[in-house]
């Protein structure tokens, strides 16, 4: 059956090859790609050799999204707005079989990372990926990070653009952006276009969400100085609407009040968050107005609408609507369940969104094996013209699968055991790494999420409960998003034994919402029993297909925190 | 006269030697200063709008780039060199050769690099790239991609 996949994708890959569903790469880009290698490479061998100090080459080196620990290296490589293709996986996979442990781990802000890199293979680790298009370019560090960006934009009826040109031309921007490369604090952008949000763009330093105004004029609304953290904030609204073709210079404005009155004094205000805080939204919005004035008129700062205009065709998708007749979905109960789950609706007829989770009983979430790379870049191939998507919540999209191909495709899954079906249910869980892989938590996050699992393995019981989101972060850094969850975890640690803080009802779908704190921190021991409590309280008093959030909103919190500290 | 960066004189691209003087005690005596032909030094925490109205008058403005984390001299660049069209020379002292194509894309004109890099070729990291995707001060030789 591999084998077979294998020859298969070979034979549809180059059926697809000269369709374009994403920017890629030309000479010129990959040329820059190649000089920047060239230039760390030479900033490690300075290094190595004595000549350039720690703090210095770590300044450089996060810049290249390496990290170095005590015992092993990670390296983040960016999916730009969590877009690729089949060839980029397969490049993945390649990396982490030869420069790796044979792992990958896609993250919440969809990239991936490797973790047990060697410091000599670096560079050639790098100009690998630069042949596919694919860096580490400002991964990490004090500077503008890779665009979130909906996992199913172009793809959803009702949306109001599709994002990705944008995020294209405004990665372009910040890529090595000579004023706004050394700045206060690490600086995360998201850009929605689709009505529901899917990336939380209220929690980042600034979301953009695409609009139409009165006139029908594509723009958009900037919220800034969201973030998680120590010190939860949604985004304050800083411009209702800015003409897409402005963008830039009000990004510009944005950056140069920022990297000119950021705290950089004291180590946990760093972030843009802190600053609007200080000041003031209004204040803020003040300021970026008055440098503003300076700059949109500048023919340079305006979005090169030829550009945008190209983009929008390497963008167009791949497949065209498609009449089906006399096709049925085949009966099988393990399918239905996971295609309930799973499968969404495409907006253009005879097609499906298909998402895979990879979440497995014990394994840290978003983790894959070269492997699983290997086998969901064939898949692709096979069944969704080559292109994948990474999502927040550390799941992969196939875009475009025919809706008469749906079986074979859940059939291949399920062979290589990809076909959880409980994408979006209680079953998956996002988690940290904890304090069994990370030196900064302070509690552990993979074996409650397991032992939570264990509790819930009644998969028609997981069912009924449905969509409920579980995040547990292992520290303050709050990196598995505890706050905008149904129930969040937070880990901590007093004298000595592991505590969790729990929060309801967090959300950022159709609003942006901060999860309420239910009550004192609970211990390890407890809180599989609390959680189990909470979702008690939420099946007794839901009518019918109520969510999570909605109940609370009917019932408050008392009847939670009346249950679980009794 | 700068105590922190133990240095009261710049080294001009014609080779002249310029005193610099702090934003201060530039404001407190601008024409005297300015009849002696006394440059500015501009460091991260100085407010450089305060500059503004007096540019005409200024025979160098130097920008300390010692803290390397520190990015507000690239932003001070750009608004003397773009936004308020400064004609003398903004040289960057204290520079840091990995930082140079940030500085000179900013608008910083010449630079005087820290001792540290006395046998590292320059000229790799100040034209290290073929291609920019942004506008900016100075765009010079490179293909642009905006």
């Amino acid at each position: 059956m591999k084998n077979k996949i294998i020859e298969n994708v070979t034979i549809i890959y180059h059926t697809y090859k000269n369709i374009k569903n994403m920017y890629e790469y030309n000479t010129d880009d990959t040329q820059f790609l190649v000089e920047r290698v060239d230039q760390f490479e030479k900033q490690l061998k300075r290094y190595l050799d004595g000549d350039l100090d720690d703090a210095k080459f770590k300044s450089l080196r996060l810049r290249n999204g390496l990290y170095m620990e005590l015992h092993a290296h990670m390296l983040r490589v960016a999916i730009p707005y969590g877009v690729m293709n089949s060839r980029q996986l397969r490049a993945l996979a390649d990396v982490a079989d030869k420069y790796d442990r044979g792992f990958g781990h896609f993250t919440t802000r969809q990239n991936i990372q490797f973790n047990w890199i060697e410091v000599a293979e670096i560079a050639n680790l790098l100009r690998e990926l630069s042949s596919v298009g694919l860096h580490a370019i400002q991964t990490s560090g004090k500077a503008i990070r890779n665009i979130t960006a909906d996992p199913l934009s172009g793809l959803t009826e009702g949306e109001i653009a599709d994002a990705r040109p944008y995020c294209e031309l405004i990665r372009r921007w910040f890529n090595l952006h000579p004023e706004f490369s050394w700045l206060p604090g690490k600086f995360k952008i998201a850009v929605n276009g689709a009505k529901l949000d899917e990336t939380a763009l209220r929690i980042h330093d600034l979301g953009l969400r695409l609009l139409r105004n009165d006139k029908g004029e594509l723009g958009f609304s900037v919220y800034v100085g969201g973030g998680l953290g120590a010190v939860a904030v949604i985004g304050a609204e800083t411009a209702s609407f800015v003409p897409v073709e402005d963008i830039l210079s009000y990004l510009e404005s944005v950056m140069r009040v920022y990297n000119l009155k950021g705290r950089r004094d004291n180590i946990k205000r760093l972030r843009i968050k802190f600053l609007v805080k200080e000041l003031g939204a209004a204040e803020f919005s003040r300021l970026v107005d008055e440098d503003w004035k300076h700059t949109k008129n500048d023919p340079e700062l305006k979005l090169n609408i030829n550009h945008l205009v190209q983009l929008e065709k390497d963008f167009a998708l791949p497949v065209k609507p498609l009449e089906i007749s006399g096709f049925e979905e085949p009966v099988d109960f393990n399918y239905s369940i996971w295609r309930k789950n799973n499968v969404r609706a495409h907006k253009l007829s005879g097609y499906s969104i298909v998402n895979v989770s990879l979440t497995k009983l014990g394994s840290s979430p978003g983790d894959v094996t070269s492997k699983q790379m290997r086998i969901l870049a064939d898949l692709a191939g096979q069944y969704s013209s080559s292109y994948l998507r990474t999502t927040k919540r550390q799941s992969i999209v196939f875009p475009h699968v025919r809706k008469d191909q749906v079986f074979d495709l859940w059939q291949s899954l399920e062979e290589f055991s990809l076909a959880s079906p409980h994408q979006g249910t209680l079953a998956q869980i996002v988690a940290c790494p904890g304090n069994d892989y990370c030196d900064l938590a302070k509690a552990s996050s993979i074996p409650i999420a397991t032992r939570v699992q264990q509790r819930f393995d009644d998969m028609d019981k997981v069912l009924d409960i449905g969509d409920l989101n579980i995040n547990i972060s292992g520290c303050e850094n709050s990196c598995a998003h505890h706050h905008i969850a149904d129930i969040g975890l937070l880990g901590m640690k007093k004298n000595n034994v592991e505590f969790y803080q729990v929060t309801v009802a967090g959300e950022t779908l159709d609003e942006t919402v901060i999860g309420k704190k239910l009550g004192r921190s609970i211990s390890g021991d407890e809180v599989v029993d609390a959680i189990e409590n909470i979702v008690n309280v939420y099946l007794e008093n839901r009518d019918e297909e109520e969510r999570f959030k909605e109940v609370f909103k009917r019932i408050g919190l008392k009847p939670f925190k009346e249950r679980v500290y009794g | 006269m700068v105590e922190d960066i133990e240095m009261t004189n710049v080294v001009n691209s014609k080779n002249e030697s310029v005193q610099l003087v702090t934003v201060e005690k530039w404001l407190e005596s601008i024409d005297s200063l300015s009849s002696i032909g006394a440059g500015v030094i501009v460091k991260p925490t100085d407010d450089v709008e305060l500059l503004k109205d007096s540019l005409d008058k200024i025979a160098i403005i130097a920008l300390d780039f010692n803290n390397f984390d520190d990015g507000r001299g690239y932003s001070h660049a750009n608004l003397l060199s773009k936004r308020w069209e400064y004609q003398g020379e903004i040289i960057g002292v204290n520079a840091h050769i990995d930082q140079l194509q940030f500085m000179l894309r900013s608008g910083v004109t010449s630079y005087k690099l820290l001792d540290d890099y006395e046998n590292i070729d320059d000229i790799d990291y100040s034209n290290g790239f073929s291609i920019c995707y942004q506008a900016a001060a100075n765009n010079s030789g490179l293909k642009e991609k905006f």
